[in-house]
């Protein structure tokens, strides 16, 4: 029978009207229905088959990592060049006026996708102008061409350049009036000029970005079409680089969102065990920092947290000092938590059919269901194929049967997530227990392939049920496939978090031992604000967080999400300070500003001993106004490092270790061994082993002679 | 509200495509070396783009440029070797660890999808081993979504139907 619905249908490739009607056929179709499961069989075959093995070979992938770590940081100096004066920037487009007549001659030998060209521009390696327009979304590349046809009409009748990036060069050329998006697209277009002579002129910040003006109609559809870049010249931006020394003088206010991610810490261990360099990209400093937890005192009081502060100086660099904010949630009793309602939404597709994914995710699901108490219900969910409800909203009295569908589980079909994820939140909305915990846990190789849905429909859909009060965390199983940025977007959008589960010992550790941290929220929405006291403090430095600094306005700003803190959970936040009085190496050099008064300390004691004052800001899990707690930290001497707590000593090993790991330049002049001896001065009651184990990482980034090491 | 660095998204790229991706630069080179040179070729080309933007639709971009360098590859050993077509050949070839699981079920499937033609060999292959979406597997080969659907459905009534030939049975996963 040839019907290609059949196949599309057994992939989970159709629409929901086609398959409907596919549907009605089927019940009506004996040989189709035959067709159709034959397919299926040889679907779920297909995807049984050993999956490939072949790798590149270590050192050309580690040589591989550095080699685009430095396209990356050549392209980002190359935009900084970009940040010219519209006069120098019409200057270059008048430099860049020849530069068509030569170009297509160059791209006639490269093969043209029509309707893909952001890559096949990317084809021709040596123009660097291809940067240009891959930067582009495809619709906006559609765009692209239209205009590009009214430049050529303009600026370049002679030969008709067959290819859009000749647009960015061109450009300019038709934009004389309306500044902002001939600015916008200047920058673009300066970045081939960059490569072709030299600017030296003034760092004009970013006013272009942000006025759009809208001008004749080919220079407005310019600016569209270059518009989806626009972010990545910002935002992506300011989060790519380790934080630097800031003046507190100039800069007081340091905010950011709490992290309660782990990922990166044991995606790096498994680099690390297998012999292998982790790439600088994967280690998130404050991700290993709080992969551990920290003794805080609980709450007094009615708060749902307590904020622990403390100060010493920094074992790595002689004369600064290191500032630790720990808060620790209110640790929730099973009789104080209220009923949890969990929907599992278990991906069953063929790839999850390996040992380290679905047989491990089993058993840790089991850890789990085996600490439920008989008001809790467990639903389980399942998607691949098709989708399904394998085991209706069940108490946690009936341990058996839950663990009895939990293991029946097996792996085959294609992965469709949709499907799947609606009818999770269905059970979850029906079964909703109010004044509980109502949550769908996606658990997943990544591969959350999100189908006929476009991914903006899912996240309003996780948006939405957020809002209804059903929470999403995700559990990513399997090496090689993880941490898809889908899978840690959805768990951000609805409200919960992402962890990954390599072995039996960290699905322990995440679904019992911390069972209350990764479930049951307390807070959300907390954003942490530090304003420091340039009277006691010259700059200061983050460790890590770079992707959750927050503008100092978003603090206040109840619109802006945030991270979420679960129950019994401690997040730590390091700050390297310089103090006051001491030269900032590195700083860059700016004149000193002539209108600025000096400290005016928000309340008015300038003079105070206080080092700085950590503001917290927070929503209760059902709540939608935030709350704001402060805590100064006054601090006559900064106290010697070998006097600091347990906790802390331990927390400034693990950021010594990531540091060091990403040959940060902060990272000092700590060896290898100096960062064990001091995580084996503190490793403390260590249930769980976790920081023992810690010890054996150092011992295999030892091993493996970083390069950090020689210097 | 988690932005990743365009390092990230491109570690994290080749920690989840590099074998996909290298299985099917090899399909297109027929040599494991230079399927490896397609894929760091790939990748440097990502390095040198906008990441961030691109990341919506980076699977589909990161096959498609592959195939545009694996392609390349074989459009010089044809150029410059003389024997070149030999080495494209050899792909086609049951390779040696599929012969040594030829008596598995596998590896007899294996060798039914090495038979297909190369662009249906190319969608099974996405599909099964990579996870593309139609959309994305149109993207990268630059053919139409419907396009795939039928060539895919052609796929695998061939492989059904060889199947049956060699299993009386019905299929059994």
């Amino acid at each position: 029978m040839n019907d290609p619905r059949i196949t599309s249908y057994a992939l989970g490739e159709l629409t929901s009207r086609a398959r409907e009607e596919f549907e009605r056929d089927l019940a009506a179709s004996d040989d189709l229905q035959h067709e159709l499961h034959e397919t299926l069989n040889l679907a779920k075959s297909l995807g049984h088959l050993p999956m490939p093995t072949d790798q590149l070979e270590t050192e050309q992938r580690t040589h591989l990592l550095r080699q685009c770590a430095d396209n990356q940081a050549a392209t980002r100096r190359r935009n900084k060049v970009v940040r010219l004066w519209l006069p120098l920037s019409l200057a270059a487009a008048a430099c860049l006026l020849l530069l068509p007549m030569v170009l297509p001659t160059q791209n006639s030998t490269s093969p043209e996708a029509p309707d893909f060209e952001g890559a096949s521009a990317a084809a021709d390696e040596k123009s660097d102008a291809s940067a240009l327009v891959a930067a582009v979304g495809q619709e906006a590349a559609k765009e692209t061409r239209a205009s590009a046809g009214l430049v050529v009409a303009t600026a370049a009748p002679a030969e008709a350049p067959p290819v859009s990036e000749t647009l960015a060069l061109n450009a300019p050329l038709v934009v004389s009036a309306p500044a902002a998006p001939a600015l916008r697209r200047a920058e673009r277009s300066s970045e081939v000029a960059g490569s072709i002579s030299t600017f030296t002129g003034g760092w004009g910040k970013g006013s272009a970005s942000g006025g759009v003006a809208r001008g004749r109609m080919e220079s407005d559809s310019l600016a569209r079409s270059v518009a989806p870049s626009d972010d990545f010249n910002t935002e992506a931006y300011n989060a790519i680089r380790e934080n630097t020394f800031l003046a507190a003088q100039e800069n007081p206010l340091s905010t950011f969102s709490i992290d309660v991610d782990t990922a990166s810490y044991s995606n790096v261990r498994r680099f690390l065990r297998d012999g292998q360099m982790p790439p600088a990209g994967a280690i998130r400093t404050e991700e290993f920092i709080n992969y551990f937890t920290y003794n805080y005192p609980q709450p007094v009081g009615a708060g749902p947290f307590s904020v622990n502060l403390e100060v010493s100086q920094s074992p790595w660099a002689s004369g600064r000092g290191l500032v630790r904010i720990g808060i620790k949630g209110r640790d929730l009793p099973p009789t104080e938590r209220g009923p949890a309602n969990l929907v599992f939404l278990v991906d069953v597709s063929g790839s999850m059919n390996s040992p380290d994914k679905l047989p491990l995710l089993q058993r840790s699901l089991r850890g789990l269901v085996e600490n439920l108490s008989a008001e809790d219900t467990v639903a389980i969910a399942v998607y691949a194929g098709s989708s399904g409800l394998v085991l209706p909203p069940t108490p946690g009295s009936k341990k058996s049967e839950i663990i009895a569908a939990l293991d029946n589980l097996s792996a085959g079909g294609s992965t469709h997530g949709s499907e799947g994820i609606k009818l999770a939140y269905e059970t979850a909305r029906q079964n909703f227990r109010r004044g509980g915990l109502n949550r769908v846990i996606l658990c997943t190789d990544g591969d959350f392939n999100v189908g006929v849905t476009d991914q903006s429909e899912l996240t309003k859909l996780i948006e939405r049920e957020r809002a209804s009060g059903v929470f999403l965390s995700v559990l990513g199983f399997g090496t090689g496939n993880l941490k898809d940025a889908t899978m840690e977007l959805l768990a951000d959008k609805g409200n919960g978090n992402y962890a990954y589960i390599d072995t039996p010992a960290e699905g322990r550790k995440v679904l019992v031992e911390q069972m209350g941290a990764t479930l049951f929220t307390i807070a959300k929405d907390v954003k942490i604000q530090v304003e420091f006291n340039p009277a006691r403090v010259a700059a200061y430095r983050l460790i890590g967080y770079e992707n959750r600094i927050l503008a100092k306005e978003d603090f206040n700003d109840d619109k802006k999400d945030a991270g979420e803190i679960g129950a019994g959970h401690t997040v730590t936040a390091l700050y390297e300070i310089i103090p006051a009085g001491q030269p900032v190496p590195g700083a860059p050099s700016v004149d000193a500003l002539k209108y600025q008064t000096p400290a005016p300390v928000t309340d008015g004691r300038p003079g105070s001993g206080d080092l700085l004052t950590v503001k917290l800001r927070y929503k209760a899990s059902d709540g939608d106004t935030s709350k704001l707690l402060e805590v100064p930290l006054a601090a006559e001497n900064i106290p010697p490092f070998a006097s600091a707590s347990e906790d802390f000593r331990f927390a400034a090993a693990v950021a010594a270790f990531g540091l060091k790991l990403r040959q940060s330049p902060e990272a000092g002049n700590l060896s290898w061994d100096d960062i064990q001896k001091i995580a084996r001065g503190a490793l403390g009651a260590d249930p769980g082993s976790h920081r023992a184990e810690f010890l054996t990482l150092i011992e295999q980034a030892k091993s493996l002679g970083l390069p950090a090491e020689d210097q | 509200m988690k932005r990743m660095t365009p390092e990230q998204i491109i570690t994290e790229a080749l920690d989840r495509y590099e074998r996909p991706l290298i299985s099917y630069a090899r399909e297109i080179t027929g040599d494991l070396e230079s399927a490896r040179d397609a894929v760091q070729e790939t990748f440097l080309r990502l390095s040198r783009q906008d990441v961030a933007a691109l990341e919506p639709r980076l699977r589909a971009w990161l096959f498609l440029v592959c195939r545009n360098c694996a392609l390349d590859h074989r459009r010089k050993v044809v150029r410059f070797t003389d024997d070149g077509i030999d080495d494209r050949q050899a792909s086609e070839d049951p390779s040696p660890d599929a012969s040594a699981m030829a008596a598995e079920e596998g590896g007899r499937l294996r060798q039914m999808v090495a038979r297909l033609p190369e662009q249906q060999r190319e969608l099974v292959k996405l599909k099964f081993e990579a996870g593309l979406s139609y959309k994305e597997m149109g993207d990268a080969l630059k053919i139409s979504v419907s396009h795939v659907g039928v060539e895919l459905h052609t796929a695998l009534q061939t492989l059904r139907r060889e199947w049956r030939r060699e299993n009386p049975e019905p299929v059994t996963p």
